[in-house]
């Protein structure tokens, strides 16, 4: 992950959370503000409720005014028991209305007031009535006349009056105070629905930003691996070139060595012949000065003519240095073709085939029967899987192994080879084992090298063998290596796939040399 | 019938065309031999200048050719004797350091008559050349001069 998109996922969950939260905030401030909303709208209604009671309280108290003063006038018992009614009524809507007010201490007081004035009055009625019930209705004429009973009645009527003022006061207040509720209300559902659309609208912008961001590095990953791929193409082609070249050098190489060489050994040859006619003639010349002219020229054709002396020992030289020449040419002339066919089997096309390798190796037995006879060895071959790769590679493979095996034998051992197979992830692992001379383990990587031998010289050989063998398990795909410790038998491991594709060949390498 | 046969030896190398030279005179063929050390000339002379190898029509030749020239391969020589009307039925000898057995087999798919590996052991070599000379015996005519 790069710190670019860390740092996007990152964001993209601090927005996600804010989302949440202002959700969550909205929907609290909601719920705060409509409770709110509704205890103001109580309080509204309140208001209007004690209104509502002053205005009841102050009819009924005109009411029973009323239903008094036409008592005093007519005394019917009509307006008596419209009286009684009335003034009944008074003292509950008194006690309603001071519970209504109680919270609020200045209508508390005024409640107080007017109660006061009201019982005042009613007391004043009370006189009324009794003075009209023993016929001394004109006492109370004149009483209404002298107009003391006005001061009570006004007294009512301004309390009324503070009362209302007082409860219009509170109801402009809440009703306000309501409104700002509201208000405030909506104002925090739209200032959160835009912060939630604002909120959603630029996730929704950084998520089409991770996503452009995705495509590109996509195709940048395609690009890039299309690029490997190609780059990998290249140089496994440069590496087969460079590969084929080595391959095509070294043939040309060796090949040219090689006519030079046929010259060398050629006129070498003639030159012994050459020798031969020189001492011949020597030695007749020799003969002839000291002995009898009249030797038979034609009896040097018969017998080689006696050397003395000086002479033999110069054409013992002679023979000498021609046979160290000789040699030497006939060991480059080995080394040269040893080249010429490794390099061979290096241009040979390899085919994979499902190989029995009980069978192949049963062959290689059976042709070193004769050897392993004369060399008192015995040859196990223990259980093999079978496996698909190159018949002709693996024949050489497990023929020099073998070959090898009967070859460094310890003297007067009789010597025991076993050669074993197991199959192991996908690789069949063979062993060939022998209780040979075995090999010191500094010379572990030595003897697979081309033209380097180790221990004891006492076997023909120009130390190709492992080095071969070791090419064609590499082209096979494969790995070799040895275990062995001076005298102690020498355990060769070849791990080989078990189903070679036959990938790592060469492209069609040209035949012309 | 008549004519002696002709050797035509086409080989670079100086020393190896001493060689078979001394060895076939050994073996006691005294024909004349031409040699030719580059593949154009050895061709020239075949072909000659228009290149039909009329002029080579009827005469008995015998090829002996390497096949690694300076110029060319021995390989385009042996095809385009083989493909001429007049010298495809000339014998061709190919002589060479290598026993490839691919080249081998090329070379006789393309009608090669010997097939001879130059051998570094002289001995063989010598024989081998020597051979060659019984070869040359059988189908020659036995020269006048002998």
């Amino acid at each position: 992950m790069t710190p670019v998109s860390r740092r996007r996922s990152t964001l993209q969950i601090l927005l996600l959370s804010a989302g949440f939260f202002v959700l969550v905030a909205i929907s609290v401030a909601s719920v705060l503000l409509v409770n709110k909303a509704r205890e103001d709208n109580a309080l509204v209604v309140h208001t209007v409720e004690v209104e509502s009671q002053v205005a009841s309280l102050l009819v009924d108290i005109r009411r029973a005014e009323s239903a008094t003063r036409a008592y005093l006038l007519t005394s019917a018992p009509q307006y008596l028991s419209e009286y009684q009614s009335a003034a009944a009524g008074l003292p509950a809507a008194l006690g309603h209305l001071q519970m209504m007010t109680v919270d609020n201490p200045t209508q508390v007081a005024n409640a107080a007031k007017l109660k006061a004035a009201v019982e005042q009055r009613l007391a004043e009625f009370v006189l009324s009535i009794e003075r009209a019930k023993n016929n001394d209705t004109v006492t109370s004429i004149d009483i209404l006349r002298k107009g003391n009973s006005t001061d009570a009645l006004e007294a009512i009527a301004r309390i009324g009056r503070d009362m209302r003022a007082e409860e219009d006061r509170l109801l402009a207040l809440r009703t306000a105070t309501a409104d700002r509720t509201q208000v405030l209300a909506s104002s925090v559902t739209i200032a959160g629905s835009c912060m939630v659309l604002a909120l959603a609208a630029v996730s929704l912008v950084l998520l089409r930003q991770s996503s452009r961001a995705r495509d590109e590095a996509e195709a940048r990953l395609r690009d890039s691996n299309v690029n490997l791929e190609t780059i990998v193409d290249e140089r496994t082609a440069d590496l087969r070139e460079a590969n084929e070249e080595i391959q095509r050098f070294t043939y040309i190489v060796s090949h040219d060595l090689r006519s030079p060489l046929v010259n060398i050994m050629g006129f070498t040859s003639e030159l012994e012949e050459l020798r031969g006619d020189i001492f011949k003639r020597i030695a007749t010349l020799n003969r002839s000065a000291s002995l009898a002219p009249a030797m038979p020229q034609d009896a040097t054709d018969v017998a080689e003519p006696e050397l003395e002396g000086s002479d033999k020992q110069l054409s013992d030289d002679f023979t000498e240095s021609l046979g160290f020449i000789k040699s030497s040419i006939a060991k480059m002339d080995r080394l040269i073709s040893a080249i010429l066919n490794l390099t061979r089997e290096g241009r040979r096309e390899f085919k994979p085939e499902r190989i029995d390798l009980r069978e192949l190796i049963d062959g290689i037995v059976e042709t070193v029967a004769h050897q392993a006879v004369e060399a008192n060895a015995t040859i196990e071959v223990g259980a093999l899987p079978n496996i698909v790769s190159d018949r002709l590679a693996l024949e050489q493979i497990f023929s020099n192994l073998i070959d090898n095996a009967l070859k460094y034998l310890k003297d007067g051992v009789p010597g025991e080879i076993a050669i074993e197979g197991r199959t192991k992830l996908g690789f069949a692992i063979f062993e060939v084992t022998d209780n040979g001379r075995g090999i010191d383990p500094k010379d572990h990587q030595r003897i697979f090298d081309l033209f380097r031998r180790a221990g004891t010289q006492d076997k023909p050989g120009q130390g190709i063998g492992l080095a071969h063998v070791r090419a064609l398990v590499r082209r096979l795909g494969g790995t070799m290596s040895v275990a062995s410790e001076l005298h102690n038998g020498s355990t060769f491991t070849i791990t080989l796939p078990i189903k070679w594709s036959g990938k790592n060949l060469g492209k069609n390498r040209d035949k012309a040399s | 019938m008549s004519d002696p046969v002709t050797i035509i030896m086409i080989e670079d190398d100086e020393g190896h065309a001493r060689l078979i030279e001394r060895n076939i005179r050994r073996s006691g063929v005294n024909n004349e031999i031409i040699p030719f050390t580059n593949g154009t000339e050895a061709v020239n002379y075949l072909f000659g200048k228009d290149g039909s190898a009329v002029e080579r029509k009827g005469q008995p030749l015998l090829i002996l050719l390497d096949l690694n020239l300076p110029d060319m391969t021995g390989i385009d020589i042996l095809k385009r004797v083989k493909e001429n009307k007049h010298l495809k039925s000339t014998p061709v000898v190919v002589l060479t350091t290598t026993d490839d057995s691919q080249e081998i087999k090329r070379c006789y798919e393309l009608g090669c008559n010997v097939y001879i590996t130059k051998p570094v052991n002289y001995e063989s070599f010598a024989n081998a050349i020597r051979q060659l000379g019984l070869f040359f015996s059988v189908i020659q005519v036995p020269p006048a001069s002998v």
